[in-house]
């Protein structure tokens, strides 16, 4: 199974095994990491918004006009952001690095 | 009040135009009427707040706001998600160029401009520099105009915004647009072009041109002052950092409610750009001819600065040999004519941007912009060549007295 490392807050690194398939938000959500998700991976919210590591962006391909319209929205953008219910694995993302954002924007209220 | 000088503003009529002929339509132009008409309702009965969604007063002043994006946004080739509403030019250029080097600062730190651009874009280059980005402003030709094989060596994949203007707000030159904009893409850096001295005056189209952001200045086109609007390209997504924290409005790029009459009067002032511009240029362009032409058969030792050709329809940059341009308007109260720009015209020293090509300080000393706008006439050309002629010819035999 691929692994995937979220990059917490606190700078702790957690890695966990993540079933092809799911979205980087679901794997997220199946071990208690601290991503929001409001909108449960229909583009309507930025609170899943993760810095995705510099060497593994251009791996997952481009965010559709969609995700950048709410990428707009998110608090601490970086130029290699995304929403992470957009991420789904695969093998070949075996090893993905994904940072949370130090602060989370909930458009939603 | 008999001895009132008659070239200043009365201030006890309010509403009585300033006597002269204005010929300074790049420092800021009439608001032409059908704007005017078309933004006052929304001063008293349609004041709503654009930005409320619970009720009709704010659904209506959201539809004129939005009317107005569009209208604006169909004269540049835009789709209206990709224009923001700002104060005008100088906050427009600030935040593009501010806001693109600081979002990429860690991998894009590098800025990149001209000698002879805008003080506004000048000195948020500047700021940039303070705070450690590296920043090159590349000097311009004798012409005005960049040149673009050292622009090519200049940007790199480090860089993150080049910005360069469409027409110099002195001397009119139109720069290669498609051009720099094929360099930026080659590397990757966004290309921020100040449009300010150009919207509503040359055709732009910023899908054709390739340019990612652009300013927008009403007040430059018979539009109001306090408003105008920047280009942010959608696809590819240009990322900006925010300069102003708060609602979100304006895609999280300016927050801020917008001020709904004036973005009816940008809107407005777009609408009839787009209906007169080929008209409008073509008229202006004879209007300059007679200009130039009347000086040049009055008086010797004119010469034209910057490009003479690969320029806008309204612009006249010249030298007077052997004149001071300060004397020379001093001469001529009623004609409303500027040297330099009016945004740097508290310092009294020769234009940065007439040094910029290259050109000696006694011919920058001597050299004064006329502008001619929409609402000029010819007969008010040939009076200002009259009056041009006649003080030109007595300061230089006043000078030429002195000097025995």
């Amino acid at each position: 199974m691929p692994k995937l490392t979220f990059i917490e807050k606190d700078g702790n690194r957690r890695e966990v095994d993540a079933p092809v398939g799911l979205s980087v938000m679901e794997v997220a959500h199946r071990f208690d990491v601290d991503i929001e998700g409001a909108c449960e991976g229909s583009l309507a919210c930025a609170t899943c918004h993760v810095i995705v590591a510099e060497d593994w962006y251009a791996k997952i391909g481009e965010p559709s006009d969609d995700e950048e319209d709410m990428l707009d929205l998110a608090f601490g953008l970086k130029p290699t952001s995304r929403l992470c219910c957009q991420i789904v694995m695969t093998e070949e993302l075996d090893g993905l690095v994904v940072q949370l954002p130090k602060e989370v924007n909930n458009m939603l209220g | 009040m008999a001895n009132r000088d008659d070239s200043k503003p009365n201030p006890d009529k309010a509403n009585r135009r300033p006597p002269g002929i204005y010929l300074d339509n790049q420092a800021t132009t009439p608001t032409d009427p059908k704007v005017v008409e078309a933004m006052l309702p929304f001063f008293t009965e349609r004041f709503g707040n654009p930005h409320s969604v619970h009720h009709a007063f704010g659904w209506d002043a959201e539809e004129a706001v939005e009317k107005g994006r569009a209208q604006l946004a169909a004269l540049i080739g835009a789709t209206p998600r990709e224009v923001i509403f700002t104060s005008g030019a100088t906050e427009s250029n600030n935040l593009a160029i501010k806001g693109a080097a600081r979002f990429h600062r860690e991998r894009r730190p590098h800025v990149v401009t001209l000698a002879s651009e805008h003080k506004c874009v000048l000195e948020s280059v500047r700021q940039l520099e303070r705070e450690g980005h590296p920043v090159t402003i590349l000097p311009v030709g004798g012409d005005g105009l960049v040149d673009l094989d050292l622009l090519a060596e200049t940007v790199t994949e480090e860089t993150a915004v080049v910005s360069i203007m469409a027409v110099n707000n002195e001397i009119g030159v139109i720069q290669p647009l498609a051009e720099i904009a094929a360099i930026c893409r080659d590397k990757g850096a966004y290309f921020h072009c100040d449009a300010a001295q150009a919207v509503g005056k040359i055709p732009l189209d910023v899908a054709a041109l390739g340019i990612d952001l652009l300013s927008i200045s009403g007040h430059k086109f018979y539009g109001p002052k306090g408003i105008g609007a920047l280009y942010v390209r959608r696809r590819p997504r240009v990322r900006l950092q925010p300069m102003i924290d708060g609602g979100g409005q304006e895609r999280g790029l300016r927050s801020g409610t917008l001020p709904t009459p004036l973005c009816v009067g940008l809107g407005t002032a777009a609408a009839i750009a787009a209906e007169v511009m080929v008209e409008e240029a073509g008229r202006i362009s004879a209007l300059k001819t007679r200009l130039l032409e009347g000086i040049k058969g009055r008086l010797s030792g004119v010469a034209l600065n910057g490009h003479a050709t690969l320029r806008v329809a309204g612009n006249l940059n010249l030298a007077f040999e052997g004149v001071d341009a300060e004397a020379l308007m001093r001469a001529m109260p009623r004609l409303a004519v500027s040297s330099g720009s009016a945004c740097t015209s508290t310092a009294v020293e020769p234009s940065y941007v007439l040094r910029a090509l290259g050109l000696d300080d006694a011919r920058a000393r001597s050299s004064i912009r006329l502008a001619i706008g929409r609402f000029n006439t010819a007969a008010e050309i040939d009076t200002a060549v009259e009056e041009l002629a006649t003080q030109v010819t007595r300061l230089r035999a006043e000078g030429s007295a002195a000097a025995e």
